[in-house]
């Protein structure tokens, strides 16, 4: 979001109520700002579950057939040795790397799929230069509209927010 | 190479330079010879590359042709880089010759194997002369002459040593080593006509002389008994070490084996257990001193002997205990039992001549004693007996002229006397007080500190020289390699005693060499065939024996007192190899202690004593006393202490300096080799670096043995420990490797190695050192167990500790063919090769030692550190005698047996070059070549009528740990026995 | 865990949003006592040690070290296999508890992540180190090579190498992610400008909104779905290093478990050790609480009774199995051989010690309790030590036994390394907040909401 109106409030509770006056109201381009996470905050907000499970599952699975690839590549296919009277391609052997390989990179999958899908990392956000919005990782509660959501409209949306009895109603970033 | 293009007179020799000029000599071999073989030395490399490979083609760069010296037969006569020739020598040891071929790689004298057709090698070379070549590149060796400390050149030497002497040489004595060789008698004779007041002694710490005593006791000349063990059903040894430290010693261990294999019988009576003791079928525990008590109980129980004998042996038998008795009789009926002469009595040198007289006379009485078809047959002695006359005088003599102050030169030639000779004499003060004494010697060592004049000798590699076997057999010495240092030969020495001005080894063994003899051929063959003496007749005097056994007389009643007994060290031998790191980190076969001497007793002794290994043990003969750490020996007798010569050295040589106590400080000319003497135990502990600890099998089935009774009744004893394991892999045949009794697989390489004639002589490890530059990681390493041996001898003892029966097991890589090495090796640094070798891939190892952790035979060797740069025995001259065939480990690597796998490519090469198969046992492993007993056989397991096929059918045949299903290409057969049931 | 009932509750008091954050973000701007520097400074020296000692090792040769044959491995790979088993507990605290829903383990999970990730790094200079040619590491790893010289994979130090690797990498990631939302409260809240930015370099933007919030939480939790098979494989794998060999006292299946147990058992008790100073030196008293003291005390107990079975195991299955050798150098070997008095040793604070737990008044007494998870870090280093070198001593052939003496060098490095880690510990007590701030907010809510709901939250954790 380049730019909307942000209200403060004291705790979550006033946050939780106030988000579905915004929903009532056709808001879709809402988001909260919090110093935790609060429970009940994503059914008010209706926030969808990303895949992100199914995709760290793909590339473990993947990359745990890669890892014994590797395997049967060296051991058993580019120089087979006569090694202990063991057979070159020894499936049971071969597991444990398989399963490295799946977790090590299902855990790069889950860590930069986060990053990717928030969108970070982003050092500078047009929220950080409101007054006072840091303590959104102290104690106090935002809730932001975007400028680019259809239904909004500065006076309107801001008097709406102002019915919600926030601390303050404040504008951030580019307004049209 | 500068001294190439010196005027070609410098060539004319090989010990020697026209004028005797320094400049020569040093420029030959400088010190850069014994610096590290990096850049530096390898321009002197070069130079030894150069000058040799010159010498053994007999060019120099210089058109002149220097005399020859011959390949051995077959070879061609010039030297292609990289394949090495052999040549055949002699070494000379305690005077006699044993016949050699040496390895020479363009060159470098590498490696030393038997000469088969020499009568005292038959083909094998034991310790001493596997460890000959490293004592040619010894880097303490004396370098240059001196005289009071301060160099000289030879020519002053020499000129001392021709000077004409207005006395005839009566203030002059000559002290040599006993010796065969006819050259340097023929030399002294010379010297003898110059100055014919000239008196000569031959010393030695290992006196020979009882058994030739004992012939002139019971015969009335100087003999020398020759026994044939083949011939001998059964042998009785009265302490005599035919297998360890006789003369002969290889012959009899391939005749004792050939023996032993159609099954004959061994009795064995020695207090500190023998290579021969550990191989006896029965085996009994005295003291030295009891030996003529058992003789005569044996003698009296023998019967049908003449009358004085009887009563003689009588008087000396008394205070025999029951046991002796038993052991007498059940022996005496056993000898009995067989045909007339097909038994053999005989003595040890370490026993009184009259012993041996009587062990004659019993000979006689069982019919051994015929022509040489015989157990026992007579020459003259190759050695001419010790004699006490104009010409000649014993130790004792010149002791006694010395002191008289009757001596103004003493010109000692070899030895080491003032270390070794009989403490009684004080040999160093009376040296010292000679006006003027030289000494020759390979290292300036005590004698050389005490004499005023040192001349470096030069190694039997080094310089031409003669000797003789122990059956006369001449044996030629001739030079593998030009000096290193300005040393000269004992010959040349003589000769210029002898007023020859520029003496030359060669024109002086030309002389005195026999006319009508093919010279070449002679060389050619190492030994000159027919020399050896005839068998002399002779008739048994009866009456002097008895009254030579009677001056014995009966044991001092009750004597109770400790017997302290001297032995020759089976490494060290009497402290002429002190210096050489192979002997010196060589385990000896009973004890398996490196690096030291100890107070060798029995497990009841030690308890007597209260002491256990290690702690400190002060043994006194007569008021002269010595502190050594106590080593408990399963099967010495009890009421006993060993100590074994040769150590306790302060010469030159910086190895043997400080390594074990000196048993020469309690050693009596009354009593060479045992006496009485007390023990007891004082404060302090010693470390021993000792490489085996453990001496039972925990009941484990590790080296099987069984007696012939045990054998008939059950021969299927070794076969649950031998076959196919069932393996979750299958059948071997599936990994292509192992593709057994396919021609088409091409050789399949095994071992198998008969613990019943493996005598434990320790042979096979110094022959694989040598062969595959194992390197020495000194005592600090064997204390923490870091020694090197690819091959080791694991000696395991049975019974009761009094009396134990034993096993010799050597253990090297058992190139297991499901190799559990393998498989856990993360980088593929040890494989398997297609022709069933377990491959060590030094270029590839990281060292993760997981493959030794997983090795149940711990034949593994890690390099801990670099120790070529880390151990002064591997570095300098040493270098020279590395094999180039072999790479030296780098530090970090894991190393181990490969079957000398260098051998196998090599006679692979052979066989392509000349077109056909590998022929049937071509290939001969280092160890398998040395082996005197032939214990170790070598071959491919796809040649069905190979020696090792066949001896892997045999019904003895075994894999050691067969329960893991390691599937081990070498395999070994258990040992029978054949002991008396009747001696208990 | 009935017997927690009266003790005290996970968190104390019903603190502010504000309170929590000021309290637990405090400790990485206000100044600490003397004696924490004068401990850094002695871990440091010893940290300079290890540099030393290794840099001579590497120079000479591991030969300054006591192994020898049969005991070619000896401190190097104990050490290795000690400090990666005290790993397991960090990540079985941050991911099985976590995955169990435990409340108690928030406040103390990022500590014991950190502790993970230093153990970790003890543990991987090992198997570096005590290679005879370090150098080449590299060819343990299927690298593009001309010469087609792969590494053998059925060998278990490749599956070593990459479990390790896996873990390290793993960890490092798990504990990273969890201190990202704590970076962004630092970076709000931090004096000067200069900690600001780096803090805000790291925290990489973190808005805290809700959004990046349920996405944060999902992957955490992917995460430690995957941490938690990986620790199991870990110790699993590292056990196979001596598993799969064929030595008596090695060679045996239930390794894995009894290694995993082991580790998980020695990794409590080092948490105690880190655990019970930390709360003291802070005075966090109210957020880790003598409640958290009891739940460790309880764990170390229970994988200490795993670990006394898994011993028992091992005997029975020596004596059932019924080969000789196997016989020997568990019954004689371990207990009577060279160096036995190591094994006793572990057996009494492996399997006596832990036994004091059972009284509530010894899992109140904190300095009892740290004085036994010390004791408890010695034990389960000996049994290692046992396992590893008393095996070795005595394996087939008698013949070949010897004995093992370590050398001042291996006492050195294993000093050096415990000085490290201490160092590295502090460094990440100075710089971040060891409690994660936002998860005890967020705890601190629940604990209201169920209030006001009037559930025991003791009732909810024991489920």
């Amino acid at each position: 979001m380049r730019g909307g109106l942000l209200a403060e409030f004291a705790d979550a509770e006033a946050l939780l109520a106030a988000i579905p006056r915004l929903m009532e109201h056709g808001y879709a381009a809402v988001d909260a700002f919090t110093p935790r996470p609060v429970e009940g905050l994503d059914e008010a907000l209706r926030l969808r579950r990303p895949r992100l499970n199914w995709f760290v599952f793909l590339v473990g699975l993947a990359m745990a057939l890669l890892g014994l690839g590797v395997q049967w590549f060296c051991n058993a296919w580019s120089y087979p040795l006569h090694v202990g009277g063991r057979p070159a391609f020894a499936l049971p052997a071969f597991v444990p790397i398989m399963f490295e390989s799946a977790v090590l990179f299902g855990s790069f999958a889950a860590f930069f799929g986060l990053f990717y899908l928030i969108g970070l990392p982003r050092l500078h956000h047009p929220l950080f230069d409101v007054e006072g919005f840091e303590r959104a990782s102290h104690d106090r509660y935002f809730l932001a509209v975007d400028a680019r959501d259809p239904h909004f409209d500065r006076g309107a949306t801001g008097r709406l927010l102002a019915d919600t009895a926030p601390l303050r109603v404040v504008p951030f970033g580019r307004l049209p | 190479m500068p001294h190439i293009h010196r005027p070609p007179i410098h060539w004319r020799s090989l010990g020697l330079s026209g004028e005797p000029d320094e400049a020569v000599d040093e420029a030959e071999f400088p010190e850069g010879a014994d610096r590290a073989p990096l850049a530096v030395s390898r321009r002197q490399f070069g130079k030894l590359l150069g000058a040799s490979i010159a010498l053994a083609t007999g060019q120099g760069c210089t058109g002149r042709t220097p005399e020859q010296i011959l390949p051995y037969v077959h070879q061609p006569p010039t030297v292609t880089a990289g394949v090495p020739t052999t040549y055949a020598t002699s070494m000379m040891l305690d005077g006699y010759a044993t016949g050699l071929l040496v390895e020479s790689h363009e060159g470098r004298p590498t490696k030393v194997e038997g000469n088969p057709e020499h009568p005292a090698s038959l083909g094998a070379a034991g310790v001493f002369e596997q460890a000959h070549v490293l004592g040619l590149y010894d880097p303490d060796r004396a370098r240059r002459p001196r005289r009071d400390g301060a160099e000289v050149g030879w020519r002053q030497v020499l000129d001392r040593l021709s000077a004409p002497r207005a006395d005839h040489g009566a203030g002059l004595r000559l002290l040599l080593e006993p010796t065969s060789s006819p050259l340097v008698h023929a030399l002294v004779t010379q010297a003898r006509r110059r100055m014919p007041e000239m008196k000569v002694a031959f010393h030695a710490a290992c006196d020979r002389g009882a058994p030739i005593e004992g012939a002139r006791l019971a015969y009335g000349r100087l003999l020398a008994p020759q026994p044939d063990l083949r011939q001998a059903q059964v042998i009785v040894s009265l302490d005599a070490d035919l297998l360890g430290t006789m003369p002969f010693r290889l012959r009899h261990a391939r005749h004792f084996a050939a023996r032993r294999r159609q099954g004959g019988r061994l009795y064995v009576v020695e207090a500190m257990m023998s290579v021969t003791g550990t191989m006896a079928d029965n085996r009994l525990q005295r003291r030295s001193r009891d030996l003529p008590r058992l003789a005569a109980a044996l003698a009296l129980a023998l019967g049908a002997l003449p009358a004085e004998l009887v009563t003689a042996c009588a008087r000396v038998a008394q205070g025999a205990d029951g046991a002796d008795e038993t052991w007498a009789r059940a022996v005496a009926d056993d000898l009995r039992g067989r045909p007339p002469g097909t038994t053999l009595i005989i003595a040890g040198e370490r026993q009184p001549a009259a012993l041996h007289a009587l062990a004659y006379a019993l000979n006689e009485r069982l019919g051994n004693v015929a022509d040489m078809g015989s157990p026992l047959g007579f020459t003259a002695p190759a050695i001419p007996g010790p004699r006490d006359d104009g010409a000649q005088q014993t130790l004792a003599a010149l002791a006694g002229d010395l002191r008289a102050g009757r001596v103004d030169t003493l010109v000692t030639i070899g030895g080491n006397p003032v270390y070794d000779a009989p403490v009684d004499l004080d040999f160093a003060a009376l040296v010292r007080h000679v006006p003027d004494t030289l000494y020759a010697g390979l290292y300036e060592n005590e004698t050389a500190r005490a004499s005023r004049w040192f001349l470096p000798l030069s190694h039997g590699l080094e310089s031409w020289g003669d000797g003789r076997a122990y059956d006369g057999t001449v044996s030629l010495q001739q030079p593998l390699i030009r000096p290193l240092y300005s040393s000269r030969s004992p010959s040349e020495l003589l000769a210029a005693l002898g007023g020859v001005r520029q003496p030359d080894g060669l024109t002086l063994l030309r002389a005195s060499f026999p006319a009508g003899v093919d010279w070449e051929d002679a060389l050619s063959r190492g030994f000159v065939d027919g020399t050896a003496e005839p068998p002399a007749q002779v008739h048994l005097t009866p009456a002097a024996v008895a009254q030579a056994m009677g001056a014995l007389g009966p044991p001092a009643e009750g004597s109770t007192a400790l017997e302290i007994g001297f032995y020759l060290s089976p490494t060290v031998h009497d402290g002429r190899f002190a210096n050489n790191a192979w002997l010196q980190e060589l385990p000896t076969p009973v004890g398996k202690l490196t690096w030291d001497n100890a107070a060798l007793l029995a497990p009841r002794t030690a308890q007597q004593l209260g002491v256990s290994d290690g702690d400190r043990v002060q043994v006194t003969v007569a008021g002269r006393s010595v502190s050594a750490p106590a080593l408990v020996i399963p099967g010495h007798a009890a009421g006993s202490v060993s100590l074994w010569l040769g150590y306790g050295r302060h010469g030159a040589e910086r190895l043997a300096e400080g390594v074990g106590v000196s048993a020469y400080h309690l050693r009596t000319s009354a009593a060479p080799w045992f006496s009485d003497g007390q023990a007891v135990k004082i404060a302090g502990r010693h470390e021993l670096a000792v490489t085996q600890r453990h001496w039972t099998m925990h009941g484990r089935p590790i080296a099987l043995a069984a007696t012939r009774e045990v054998w008939r009744r059950d021969p299927k004893v070794a076969e649950a420990h031998r076959g196919v394991q069932p393996s979750f892999f299958g059948p071997p045949q599936r990994t292509p490797a192992l593709r057994l009794a396919d021609p088409s697989a091409g050789p399949q390489w095994a071992m198998a190695i008969d613990t019943s004639v493996c005598i434990g002589c320790n042979a096979c490890m110094v022959a694989c050192q040598a062969e595959n530059n194992v390197l020495v990681v000194g005592k600090a390493g064997v204390l923490v167990s870091r020694e090197m041996h690819w091959l080791r001898i694991d000696t395991y003892f049975q019974g009761t500790p009094e009396a134990p029966t034993v096993v010799h097991q050597p253990m090297l890589c058992q190139h297991c063919e499901h190799a559990p090495c393998e498989y856990v090796c993360p980088v593929n640094a040890t494989v398997h090769s297609p022709d069933g070798l377990n491959e060590m891939v030094y270029n590839r190892c990281v060292g993760t030692r997981f493959c030794s952790n997983n090795c149940p035979y711990k034949v593994r060797r890690f390099n801990w550190f670099d120790w070529s740069e880390r151990q002064a025995a591997n570095q300098g001259v040493v270098r020279m005698q590395r094999n180039p065939a072999v790479t030296v480990r780098e530090r970090g690597v894991m190393e181990k047996c490969s079957y000398c796998v260098q051998r196998i490519r090599r006679a692979e090469i052979t066989a392509r070059e000349q077109q056909r198969e590998i022929a049937r046992d071509e290939v001969v492993t280092a160890c398998q070549q040395a082996c005197p007993t032939g214990a170790i056989v070598f071959g491919s397991l796809n040649d069905e009528a190979s020696r090792v096929a066949a001896l892997r059918r045999d019904p003895r045949s075994y894999e050691v740990l067969h329960e893991l299903g390691t599937r081990p290409r070498t395999t070994y057969l258990l040992r029978l026995d054949h002991p008396n049931p009747e001696v208990t | 865990m009935k017997s927690a009932a009266a003790s005290e509750p996970v968190l104390i008091g019903q603190p502010s949003d504000a309170e929590l954050g000021d309290q637990l973000l405090a400790p990485v701007w206000t100044r600490l006592p003397r004696g924490f520097y004068i401990i850094m400074a002695i871990a440091g020296l010893l940290s300079l040690l290890l540099l030393a000692l290794v840099t001579w090792t590497i120079w000479t040769g591991i030969g300054l070290w006591g192994n020898d044959i049969p005991v070619a491995w000896a401190f190097a790979i104990i050490n290795f296999v000690w400090w990666i088993g005290i790993g397991h507990a960090g990540t079985f605290i941050s991911a099985i508890l976590l995955l169990l829903e435990q409340r108690w383990r928030t406040s103390i999970n990022r500590f014991a992540e950190a502790m993970t990730l230093f153990a970790v790094v003890q543990a991987g200079m090992f198997p570096v180190l005590h290679l005879g040619r370090p150098w080449f590491l590299y060819w343990l790893f299927p690298y593009p090579a001309v010469m087609k010289v792969w590494p053998n994979f059925k060998s278990a130090l490749p599956w070593d190498a990459a479990a390790v690797t896996t873990y390290a990498t793993v960890s490092l990631l798990f504990w990273y992610l969890g201190l990202v939302p704590d970076l962004a409260a630092l970076r709000d809240r931090a004096p000067g400008r200069v900690r600001r930015i780096v803090y805000g370099v790291f925290a990489l933007g973190w808005r805290g909104s809700a959004r990046h919030f349920q996405r944060y939480r999902i992957a955490y939790g992917l995460l430690a779905g995957l941490a938690t098979p990986l620790v199991i494989s870990v110790h699993s794998i590292v056990s196979a290093d001596f598993a799969i060999t064929q030595l008596p006292g090695w060679h045996s299946t239930i390794f894995p478990p009894y290694f995993v147990a082991g580790a998980i058992f020695s990794g409590f008790a080092m948490v105690l050790t880190l655990m019970i100073p930390v709360r003291k030196l802070y005075g966090v008293g109210n957020v880790v609480t003598m409640r958290h003291v009891e739940n460790v005390c309880k764990m170390t107990l229970a994988t200490g009774w795993v670990v006394i079975y898994s011993y028992a195991c091992e005997f029975y299955l020596a004596w059932y199995g019924g080969e000789t050798s196997e016989m020997y150098t568990m019954f004689h070997g371990w207990t009577t051989g060279p160096n036995a008095w190591v094994f006793w040793l572990s057996i009494a604070c492996n399997m006596l010690v832990p036994q004091l737990f059972w009284s509530k008044r010894v899992r109140n007494n904190q300095w009892l309790v740290w004085v036994m998870s010390l004791a408890i870090n010695v034990g389960m280093w000996s049994e290692r030590f046992s396992i590893i070198v008393l095996s070795l001593q005595r394996d087939y052939l008698p013949s070949s036994w010897h004995g093992y003496r370590p050398t001042m060098v291996d006492w050195g490095i294993l000093a050096g390394t415990i000085g490290l880690f201490t160092f590295l510990f502090m460094v990440f007590l100075r710089f971040v907040p060891f409690i994660p701030v936002q998860d005890m907010k967020e705890l601190a809510a629940e604990l209201r909401g169920s209030r006001a709901s009037g559930t025991a939250d003791d009732r909810k954790e024991s489920a």
